[in-house]
Protein backbone atom coordinates (compact mmCIF):
# COMPACT_ATOMS: atom_id res chain seq x y z
CA UNK A 1 0.00 0.00 0.00
CA UNK A 2 1.09 3.54 -0.65
CA UNK A 3 2.76 5.02 2.44
CA UNK A 4 1.48 8.56 1.96
CA UNK A 5 -2.17 7.47 1.78
CA UNK A 6 -4.29 9.32 4.35
CA UNK A 7 -6.10 6.99 6.74
CA UNK A 8 -7.55 9.41 9.32
CA UNK A 9 -9.08 12.25 7.35
CA UNK A 10 -9.86 14.49 10.31
CA UNK A 11 -6.33 14.50 11.76
CA UNK A 12 -4.53 13.74 8.48
CA UNK A 13 -2.72 10.67 9.75
CA UNK A 14 -1.04 8.69 6.98
CA UNK A 15 -0.61 4.98 6.45
CA UNK A 16 3.09 5.38 7.21
CA UNK A 17 2.47 6.85 10.67
CA UNK A 18 0.07 4.06 11.58
CA UNK A 19 2.48 1.44 10.27
CA UNK A 20 5.20 2.92 12.44
CA UNK A 21 3.26 2.76 15.71
CA UNK A 22 2.17 -0.80 14.89
CA UNK A 23 5.84 -1.73 14.48
CA UNK A 24 6.35 -0.18 17.92
CA UNK A 25 3.82 -2.57 19.41
CA UNK A 26 0.37 -0.99 18.93
CA UNK A 27 -2.26 -3.75 18.73
CA UNK A 28 -5.62 -2.01 18.91
CA UNK A 29 -7.24 1.19 17.73
CA UNK A 30 -6.89 2.94 21.07
CA UNK A 31 -3.12 2.32 21.13
CA UNK A 32 -2.78 3.99 17.75
CA UNK A 33 -5.09 6.80 18.84
CA UNK A 34 -2.96 7.59 21.88
CA UNK A 35 0.24 7.70 19.88
CA UNK A 36 -0.88 9.49 16.71
CA UNK A 37 -4.20 11.34 17.37
CA UNK A 38 -5.78 9.05 14.73
CA UNK A 39 -9.54 9.06 15.35
CA UNK A 40 -9.52 12.15 17.57
CA UNK A 41 -11.07 14.53 15.02
CA UNK A 42 -14.72 15.49 14.58
CA UNK A 43 -15.78 12.11 13.16
CA UNK A 44 -14.48 10.40 16.32
CA UNK A 45 -13.05 7.38 14.47
CA UNK A 46 -16.29 6.62 12.60
CA UNK A 47 -14.53 6.65 9.22
CA UNK A 48 -11.02 5.36 9.98
CA UNK A 49 -11.97 2.63 12.46
CA UNK A 50 -12.41 -0.15 9.88
CA UNK A 51 -9.42 1.02 7.82
CA UNK A 52 -7.15 0.94 10.87
CA UNK A 53 -8.45 -2.49 11.92
CA UNK A 54 -7.56 -3.80 8.44
CA UNK A 55 -4.03 -2.37 8.68
CA UNK A 56 -3.51 -3.90 12.15
CA UNK A 57 -4.73 -7.22 10.76
CA UNK A 58 -2.40 -7.04 7.76
CA UNK A 59 0.65 -5.97 9.74
CA UNK A 60 0.32 -8.22 12.79
CA UNK A 61 -1.82 -11.13 11.64
CA UNK A 62 -4.26 -10.60 14.53
CA UNK A 63 -7.69 -11.73 13.26
CA UNK A 64 -10.14 -8.84 12.77
CA UNK A 65 -12.54 -10.24 15.39
CA UNK A 66 -9.80 -10.03 18.01
CA UNK A 67 -9.15 -6.34 17.38
CA UNK A 68 -11.50 -4.60 19.83
CA UNK A 69 -13.64 -1.59 19.02
CA UNK A 70 -12.30 1.87 19.85
CA UNK A 71 -13.65 3.26 23.09
CA UNK A 72 -16.73 5.40 22.40
CA UNK A 73 -17.12 8.13 24.94
CA UNK A 74 -19.80 10.62 25.78
CA UNK A 75 -20.78 12.90 24.08
CA UNK A 76 -21.76 10.52 21.30
CA UNK A 77 -21.52 13.25 18.67
CA UNK A 78 -19.78 16.63 18.81
CA UNK A 79 -21.73 19.18 20.80
CA UNK A 80 -20.99 22.71 21.92
CA UNK A 81 -19.76 22.95 25.49
CA UNK A 82 -22.16 25.88 25.84
CA UNK A 83 -25.07 23.57 24.98
CA UNK A 84 -23.89 20.90 27.38
CA UNK A 85 -23.78 23.42 30.19
CA UNK A 86 -27.20 24.97 29.48
CA UNK A 87 -30.26 24.26 31.58
CA UNK A 88 -28.52 21.47 33.42
CA UNK A 89 -30.60 21.77 36.56
CA UNK A 90 -31.00 18.09 37.41
CA UNK A 91 -27.40 17.05 36.91
CA UNK A 92 -23.94 18.41 36.41
CA UNK A 93 -22.81 18.00 32.83
CA UNK A 94 -19.16 17.98 33.81
CA UNK A 95 -19.78 15.23 36.31
CA UNK A 96 -21.58 13.18 33.69
CA UNK A 97 -18.40 13.01 31.62
CA UNK A 98 -16.43 11.93 34.67
CA UNK A 99 -19.06 9.35 35.56
CA UNK A 100 -17.38 6.79 33.37
CA UNK A 101 -14.33 6.77 35.65
CA UNK A 102 -14.78 4.91 38.90
CA UNK A 103 -12.45 5.79 41.73
CA UNK A 104 -11.23 3.45 44.42
CA UNK A 105 -9.03 4.95 47.15
CA UNK A 106 -8.54 7.97 44.94
CA UNK A 107 -7.27 5.87 42.02
CA UNK A 108 -8.96 4.88 38.79
CA UNK A 109 -10.29 1.36 39.22
CA UNK B 1 -39.49 13.75 30.88
CA UNK B 2 -40.66 10.17 31.26
CA UNK B 3 -41.86 7.57 28.78
CA UNK B 4 -42.56 3.84 28.55
CA UNK B 5 -40.60 3.17 25.39
CA UNK B 6 -37.82 5.29 23.92
CA UNK B 7 -36.93 4.56 20.31
CA UNK B 8 -33.61 5.92 19.10
CA UNK B 9 -33.82 6.44 15.34
CA UNK B 10 -36.89 7.04 13.16
CA UNK B 11 -35.75 4.90 10.26
CA UNK B 12 -37.90 2.03 8.93
CA UNK B 13 -37.20 -0.33 11.85
CA UNK B 14 -37.65 2.38 14.48
CA UNK B 15 -41.02 3.32 12.96
CA UNK B 16 -42.36 -0.26 12.80
CA UNK B 17 -41.22 -0.76 16.41
CA UNK B 18 -43.06 2.45 17.35
CA UNK B 19 -46.24 1.22 15.66
CA UNK B 20 -46.12 -2.17 17.42
CA UNK B 21 -45.69 -0.58 20.84
CA UNK B 22 -47.99 2.43 20.44
CA UNK B 23 -50.82 0.28 19.03
CA UNK B 24 -50.78 -1.65 22.33
CA UNK B 25 -51.38 1.47 24.34
CA UNK B 26 -47.84 2.21 25.46
CA UNK B 27 -46.42 5.72 25.75
CA UNK B 28 -43.80 5.97 22.99
CA UNK B 29 -41.11 8.60 22.32
CA UNK B 30 -38.96 8.67 19.18
CA UNK B 31 -35.66 10.55 19.02
CA UNK B 32 -34.40 11.32 15.52
CA UNK B 33 -31.46 13.53 14.61
CA UNK B 34 -32.75 14.59 11.19
CA UNK B 35 -35.89 16.65 10.65
CA UNK B 36 -37.87 13.96 8.87
CA UNK B 37 -38.87 10.39 9.61
CA UNK B 38 -38.20 7.39 7.37
CA UNK B 39 -34.42 7.23 7.59
CA UNK B 40 -32.61 6.37 4.38
CA UNK B 41 -35.88 5.23 2.77
CA UNK B 42 -36.78 8.83 1.95
CA UNK B 43 -34.25 8.95 -0.87
CA UNK B 44 -34.62 5.42 -2.18
CA UNK B 45 -36.40 5.38 -5.53
CA UNK B 46 -35.76 1.73 -6.35
CA UNK B 47 -38.70 -0.67 -6.05
CA UNK B 48 -38.57 -2.74 -2.86
CA UNK B 49 -39.76 -6.21 -3.84
CA UNK B 50 -39.00 -8.21 -0.75
CA UNK B 51 -41.15 -6.73 2.03
CA UNK B 52 -43.09 -8.36 4.89
CA UNK B 53 -46.49 -9.69 3.80
CA UNK B 54 -48.34 -6.77 5.43
CA UNK B 55 -46.77 -4.38 2.89
CA UNK B 56 -47.26 -4.19 -0.88
CA UNK B 57 -44.12 -3.84 -3.03
CA UNK B 58 -43.43 -0.12 -3.32
CA UNK B 59 -40.62 2.38 -3.69
CA UNK B 60 -38.52 3.37 -0.69
CA UNK B 61 -39.77 6.94 -0.38
CA UNK B 62 -43.38 5.77 -0.69
CA UNK B 63 -42.83 3.35 2.17
CA UNK B 64 -41.20 6.12 4.23
CA UNK B 65 -44.29 8.26 3.62
CA UNK B 66 -46.64 5.43 4.56
CA UNK B 67 -44.82 4.64 7.81
CA UNK B 68 -44.61 8.32 8.76
CA UNK B 69 -48.34 8.72 8.19
CA UNK B 70 -49.12 5.64 10.30
CA UNK B 71 -46.95 6.94 13.13
CA UNK B 72 -48.69 10.30 13.02
CA UNK B 73 -52.04 8.57 13.52
CA UNK B 74 -50.94 7.52 17.00
CA UNK B 75 -50.05 9.93 19.77
CA UNK B 76 -46.36 9.14 19.56
CA UNK B 77 -43.99 11.83 20.83
CA UNK B 78 -41.56 12.56 17.98
CA UNK B 79 -38.45 14.50 18.92
CA UNK B 80 -37.16 15.38 15.45
CA UNK B 81 -33.86 17.25 15.27
CA UNK B 82 -32.82 15.79 18.62
CA UNK B 83 -29.81 13.64 19.37
CA UNK B 84 -28.86 11.24 22.12
CA UNK B 85 -25.56 12.49 23.49
CA UNK B 86 -24.99 10.06 26.32
CA UNK B 87 -26.42 8.33 29.37
CA UNK B 88 -26.45 9.33 33.02
CA UNK B 89 -25.64 7.28 36.04
CA UNK B 90 -29.30 7.04 37.09
CA UNK B 91 -30.06 5.40 33.73
CA UNK B 92 -31.71 8.39 32.09
CA UNK B 93 -30.89 9.33 28.52
CA UNK B 94 -29.25 12.69 27.74
CA UNK B 95 -30.98 14.31 24.77
CA UNK B 96 -30.00 17.51 23.02
CA UNK B 97 -31.67 19.72 20.44
CA UNK B 98 -28.42 21.69 19.95
CA UNK B 99 -29.65 24.41 22.33
CA UNK B 100 -30.69 22.50 25.44
CA UNK B 101 -29.73 19.23 27.03
CA UNK B 102 -32.37 17.36 29.02
CA UNK B 103 -32.68 13.93 30.62
CA UNK B 104 -35.36 11.46 29.60
CA UNK B 105 -36.26 8.43 31.64
CA UNK B 106 -37.52 5.40 29.72
CA UNK B 107 -38.64 2.01 30.99
CA UNK B 108 -37.40 0.31 27.81
CA UNK B 109 -35.13 1.52 25.01
CA UNK B 110 -35.17 0.28 21.42
CA UNK B 111 -31.95 1.23 19.64
CA UNK B 112 -32.50 1.54 15.88
CA UNK B 113 -29.48 3.61 14.94
CA UNK B 114 -28.92 1.89 11.59
CA UNK B 115 -25.65 1.45 9.76
CA UNK B 116 -22.95 3.69 8.34
CA UNK B 117 -21.00 3.25 5.14
CA UNK B 118 -17.44 1.98 5.29
CA UNK B 119 -14.55 3.78 3.66
CA UNK B 120 -12.08 2.24 1.22
CA UNK B 121 -8.74 4.03 1.09
CA UNK B 122 -6.45 4.61 -1.86
CA UNK B 123 -3.91 7.38 -2.47
CA UNK B 124 -5.68 10.78 -2.76
CA UNK B 125 -9.07 9.33 -1.77
CA UNK B 126 -9.67 12.51 0.22
CA UNK B 127 -9.96 14.63 -2.96
CA UNK B 128 -13.35 16.31 -3.49
CA UNK B 129 -15.39 14.19 -5.90
CA UNK B 130 -14.62 10.96 -4.07
CA UNK B 131 -17.67 10.04 -2.02
CA UNK B 132 -19.59 7.05 -0.75
CA UNK B 133 -22.25 5.50 -2.92
CA UNK B 134 -24.93 6.43 -0.37
CA UNK B 135 -23.87 10.07 -0.59
CA UNK B 136 -24.32 9.90 -4.36
CA UNK B 137 -27.83 8.53 -3.96
CA UNK B 138 -28.67 11.23 -1.43
CA UNK B 139 -27.40 13.93 -3.80
CA UNK B 140 -29.40 12.76 -6.80
CA UNK B 141 -32.64 11.66 -5.14
CA UNK B 142 -32.99 14.00 -2.17
CA UNK B 143 -31.11 17.13 -3.19
CA UNK B 144 -31.62 16.79 -6.98
CA UNK B 145 -27.95 17.55 -7.59
CA UNK B 146 -25.92 15.69 -10.18
CA UNK B 147 -22.57 14.85 -8.56
CA UNK B 148 -20.72 14.84 -11.89
CA UNK B 149 -20.71 13.62 -15.47
CA UNK B 150 -18.16 10.82 -15.55
CA UNK B 151 -18.11 8.33 -12.69
CA UNK B 152 -16.51 5.10 -11.58
CA UNK B 153 -17.85 2.87 -8.86
CA UNK B 154 -15.50 1.02 -6.52
CA UNK B 155 -17.33 -2.06 -5.22
CA UNK B 156 -20.19 -4.04 -6.74
CA UNK B 157 -22.96 -4.74 -4.22
CA UNK B 158 -26.66 -4.75 -5.09
CA UNK B 159 -26.82 -1.18 -3.87
CA UNK B 160 -23.97 -0.22 -6.24
CA UNK B 161 -25.99 -1.71 -9.11
CA UNK B 162 -29.05 0.35 -8.11
CA UNK B 163 -27.06 3.58 -8.06
CA UNK B 164 -25.19 2.70 -11.27
CA UNK B 165 -28.56 2.34 -13.04
CA UNK B 166 -29.92 5.55 -11.52
CA UNK B 167 -26.80 7.50 -12.53
CA UNK B 168 -26.80 6.25 -16.10
CA UNK B 169 -30.52 7.04 -16.43
CA UNK B 170 -29.62 10.62 -15.50
CA UNK B 171 -27.00 10.76 -18.24
CA UNK B 172 -23.95 10.22 -16.10
CA UNK B 173 -21.40 8.14 -17.98
CA UNK B 174 -20.28 5.22 -15.81
CA UNK B 175 -16.73 4.51 -16.87
CA UNK B 176 -16.42 1.35 -14.90
CA UNK B 177 -17.37 -0.77 -11.93
CA UNK B 178 -14.22 -1.87 -10.13
CA UNK B 179 -14.34 -5.00 -8.01
CA UNK B 180 -11.39 -6.55 -6.19
CA UNK B 181 -12.79 -10.10 -6.03
CA UNK B 182 -13.07 -12.36 -9.15
CA UNK B 183 -16.82 -11.75 -9.56
CA UNK B 184 -19.47 -9.12 -8.80
CA UNK B 185 -20.78 -9.27 -5.23
CA UNK B 186 -24.35 -8.27 -6.23
CA UNK B 187 -26.87 -11.09 -5.73
CA UNK B 188 -29.76 -9.69 -7.76
CA UNK B 189 -29.16 -11.29 -11.18
CA UNK B 190 -31.79 -9.09 -12.86
CA UNK B 191 -30.05 -5.89 -11.88
CA UNK B 192 -26.63 -7.20 -12.93
CA UNK B 193 -28.13 -8.07 -16.31
CA UNK B 194 -29.55 -4.54 -16.63
CA UNK B 195 -26.14 -3.07 -15.85
CA UNK B 196 -24.58 -5.34 -18.50
CA UNK B 197 -27.16 -4.20 -21.05
CA UNK B 198 -26.21 -0.56 -20.43
CA UNK B 199 -22.70 -1.46 -21.58
CA UNK B 200 -21.02 -0.40 -18.34
CA UNK B 201 -17.50 -1.87 -18.24
CA UNK B 202 -16.87 -4.17 -15.29
CA UNK B 203 -13.32 -4.70 -14.03
CA UNK B 204 -13.03 -7.69 -11.72
CA UNK B 205 -9.81 -8.59 -9.87
CA UNK B 206 -9.09 -4.87 -10.01
CA UNK B 207 -8.46 -1.95 -7.69
CA UNK B 208 -7.76 1.77 -7.79
CA UNK B 209 -4.03 2.45 -7.66
CA UNK B 210 -4.29 6.18 -7.28
CA UNK B 211 -6.51 9.20 -7.88
CA UNK B 212 -5.14 12.47 -9.22
CA UNK B 213 -6.35 15.99 -9.65
CA UNK B 214 -5.86 19.59 -8.59
CA UNK B 215 -8.48 20.59 -6.06
CA UNK B 216 -10.80 17.79 -7.22
CA UNK B 217 -10.56 14.29 -8.63
CA UNK B 218 -9.70 14.42 -12.34
CA UNK B 219 -8.38 10.97 -13.20
CA UNK B 220 -7.78 7.60 -11.62
CA UNK B 221 -5.52 4.66 -12.33
CA UNK B 222 -7.19 1.26 -12.32
CA UNK B 223 -5.00 -1.79 -11.78
CA UNK B 224 -6.55 -4.44 -14.04
CA UNK B 225 -4.42 -7.57 -14.19
CA UNK B 226 -1.01 -6.62 -15.57
CA UNK B 227 -2.09 -3.31 -17.02
CA UNK B 228 -2.91 0.06 -15.57
CA UNK B 229 -5.83 1.94 -17.11
CA UNK B 230 -6.03 5.69 -16.70
CA UNK B 231 -9.60 6.98 -16.74
CA UNK B 232 -10.67 10.61 -16.52
CA UNK B 233 -13.54 11.02 -14.05
CA UNK B 234 -15.09 13.67 -11.85
CA UNK B 235 -16.86 11.32 -9.41
CA UNK B 236 -15.61 8.21 -7.64
CA UNK B 237 -18.31 6.33 -5.72
CA UNK B 238 -17.00 4.16 -2.90
CA UNK B 239 -19.12 1.15 -2.03
CA UNK B 240 -17.32 -0.36 0.96
CA UNK B 241 -20.37 -1.99 2.50
CA UNK B 242 -22.04 -0.88 5.72
CA UNK B 243 -21.45 -1.50 9.41
CA UNK B 244 -23.85 -1.05 12.35
CA UNK B 245 -23.58 2.23 14.29
CA UNK B 246 -22.55 1.18 17.78
CA UNK B 247 -21.87 4.26 19.96
CA UNK B 248 -25.18 4.05 21.81
CA UNK B 249 -24.73 0.36 22.60
CA UNK B 250 -21.18 0.99 23.75
CA UNK B 251 -22.32 3.77 26.06
CA UNK B 252 -25.04 1.51 27.43
CA UNK B 253 -22.46 -1.16 28.24
CA UNK B 254 -23.83 -3.82 25.87
CA UNK B 255 -21.64 -6.76 24.79
CA UNK B 256 -20.58 -7.33 21.21
CA UNK B 257 -19.59 -10.13 18.88
CA UNK B 258 -18.11 -10.15 15.43
CA UNK B 259 -20.18 -11.38 12.46
CA UNK B 260 -18.57 -10.52 9.14
CA UNK B 261 -21.73 -11.19 7.09
CA UNK B 262 -23.77 -8.79 9.24
CA UNK B 263 -21.33 -5.90 8.93
CA UNK B 264 -18.65 -6.65 11.54
CA UNK B 265 -19.08 -5.90 15.24
CA UNK B 266 -22.71 -6.14 16.33
CA UNK B 267 -24.33 -6.01 19.79
CA UNK B 268 -25.16 -9.33 21.39
CA UNK B 269 -28.89 -10.12 21.21
CA UNK B 270 -31.34 -12.98 21.66
CA UNK B 271 -34.47 -14.11 19.82
CA UNK B 272 -36.47 -11.32 21.46
CA UNK B 273 -33.97 -8.82 19.97
CA UNK B 274 -33.02 -7.98 23.54
CA UNK B 275 -29.40 -7.12 24.29
CA UNK B 276 -27.68 -8.42 27.41
CA UNK B 277 -29.02 -5.33 29.17
CA UNK B 278 -32.54 -6.24 30.16
CA UNK B 279 -34.07 -2.87 29.30
CA UNK B 280 -32.37 -2.42 25.93
CA UNK B 281 -33.67 -3.88 22.67
CA UNK B 282 -32.47 -3.29 19.13
CA UNK B 283 -33.81 -3.36 15.58
CA UNK B 284 -32.88 -2.81 11.96
CA UNK B 285 -29.38 -2.47 10.56
CA UNK B 286 -28.04 -1.96 14.08
CA UNK B 287 -28.84 -5.66 14.61
CA UNK B 288 -26.86 -6.61 11.49
CA UNK B 289 -26.87 -5.03 8.06
CA UNK B 290 -29.57 -6.51 5.86
CA UNK B 291 -32.22 -5.88 3.22
CA UNK B 292 -35.13 -3.46 3.62
CA UNK B 293 -37.78 -6.10 4.35
CA UNK B 294 -35.69 -7.51 7.17
CA UNK B 295 -35.35 -4.04 8.75
CA UNK B 296 -39.13 -3.68 8.99
CA UNK B 297 -39.54 -7.16 10.43
CA UNK B 298 -36.85 -6.77 13.12
CA UNK B 299 -38.55 -3.53 14.17
CA UNK B 300 -41.86 -5.38 14.55
CA UNK B 301 -40.27 -8.22 16.55
CA UNK B 302 -38.52 -5.80 18.91
CA UNK B 303 -41.78 -3.87 19.28
CA UNK B 304 -43.77 -6.99 20.19
CA UNK B 305 -41.25 -8.12 22.82
CA UNK B 306 -40.99 -4.67 24.36
CA UNK B 307 -44.78 -4.67 24.66
CA UNK B 308 -44.55 -8.07 26.32
CA UNK B 309 -41.84 -6.95 28.74
CA UNK B 310 -44.03 -4.01 29.82
CA UNK B 311 -47.04 -6.29 30.35
CA UNK B 312 -49.11 -4.96 27.45
CA UNK B 313 -49.45 -8.49 26.01
CA UNK B 314 -48.81 -11.94 27.39
CA UNK B 315 -45.68 -13.98 26.72
CA UNK B 316 -47.78 -16.50 24.84
CA UNK B 317 -49.26 -13.88 22.51
CA UNK B 318 -45.84 -12.40 21.87
CA UNK B 319 -44.33 -15.78 21.02
CA UNK B 320 -47.16 -16.61 18.61
CA UNK B 321 -46.90 -13.24 16.84
CA UNK B 322 -43.15 -13.28 16.53
CA UNK B 323 -43.01 -16.88 15.36
CA UNK B 324 -44.59 -15.89 12.04
CA UNK B 325 -42.42 -12.75 11.87
CA UNK B 326 -39.22 -14.76 12.34
CA UNK B 327 -40.45 -17.18 9.67
CA UNK B 328 -40.97 -14.28 7.25
CA UNK B 329 -37.60 -12.84 8.13
CA UNK B 330 -35.97 -16.17 7.35
CA UNK B 331 -37.65 -16.36 3.94
CA UNK B 332 -36.71 -12.78 3.03
CA UNK B 333 -33.13 -13.04 4.21
CA UNK B 334 -32.32 -16.50 2.83
CA UNK B 335 -33.61 -15.46 -0.59
CA UNK B 336 -30.83 -12.93 -1.21
CA UNK B 337 -28.39 -13.28 1.66
CA UNK B 338 -28.35 -16.85 3.02
CA UNK B 339 -24.97 -16.24 4.68
CA UNK B 340 -26.36 -13.28 6.61
CA UNK B 341 -29.22 -15.45 7.90
CA UNK B 342 -26.78 -18.16 8.98
CA UNK B 343 -24.60 -15.58 10.75
CA UNK B 344 -27.69 -14.09 12.45
CA UNK B 345 -28.80 -17.48 13.79
CA UNK B 346 -25.29 -18.22 14.98
CA UNK B 347 -25.20 -14.82 16.67
CA UNK B 348 -28.50 -15.42 18.48
CA UNK B 349 -27.44 -18.90 19.63
CA UNK B 350 -24.19 -17.47 20.92
CA UNK B 351 -26.03 -14.93 23.09
CA UNK B 352 -24.37 -16.08 26.32
CA UNK B 353 -20.85 -15.92 24.90
CA UNK B 354 -19.99 -12.46 23.60
CA UNK B 355 -16.49 -11.66 22.34
CA UNK B 356 -16.34 -8.16 23.80
CA UNK B 357 -17.80 -7.71 27.28
CA UNK B 358 -17.41 -5.17 30.11
CA UNK B 359 -15.23 -3.18 27.78
CA UNK B 360 -16.04 0.25 29.19
CA UNK B 361 -13.87 0.32 32.28
CA UNK B 362 -10.54 -1.15 31.37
Amino acid sequence: MDKTMIICRCEEISYEEIEEVISNGAKRFDDIKRMTRCGMGPCQSKICNSLVATIIHEKTGIPIHEIPLPRMRMPISPIKLETLATNSTSFSSVKSVLDEVELEDGKVR
Amino acid sequence: METDVLIIGAGPSGLTAALETASRGLDVTIVEESFSMGGQFIQQTQLLQSLPSSYQPMRGFELAGLLTKQVEDYSIRCLLGHRVIGFYKDGSVGISDEINVFPLKAKKIIVATGAAENALAFPKWTLPGVMTIGAVQTLINRDFVLPGKHAVILGSSDFAMDVALQLSELGVQIKGIIEKTPSLTARDAEKVEEVRKKGIPVYVNSSIKEARGIGKVEEIDIVHGEQILTVSVDVVCIDGGRSPILDVFYQLGCSFSYQKELGGWIPQYNKSLQTDREDVFLAGNAAGVSSQGVLLTTGMIAGVYVSESLGAISKQEADIETMSLWRELEIMETKLYPDAWKARMQHVENFEHPVLKDQFIS
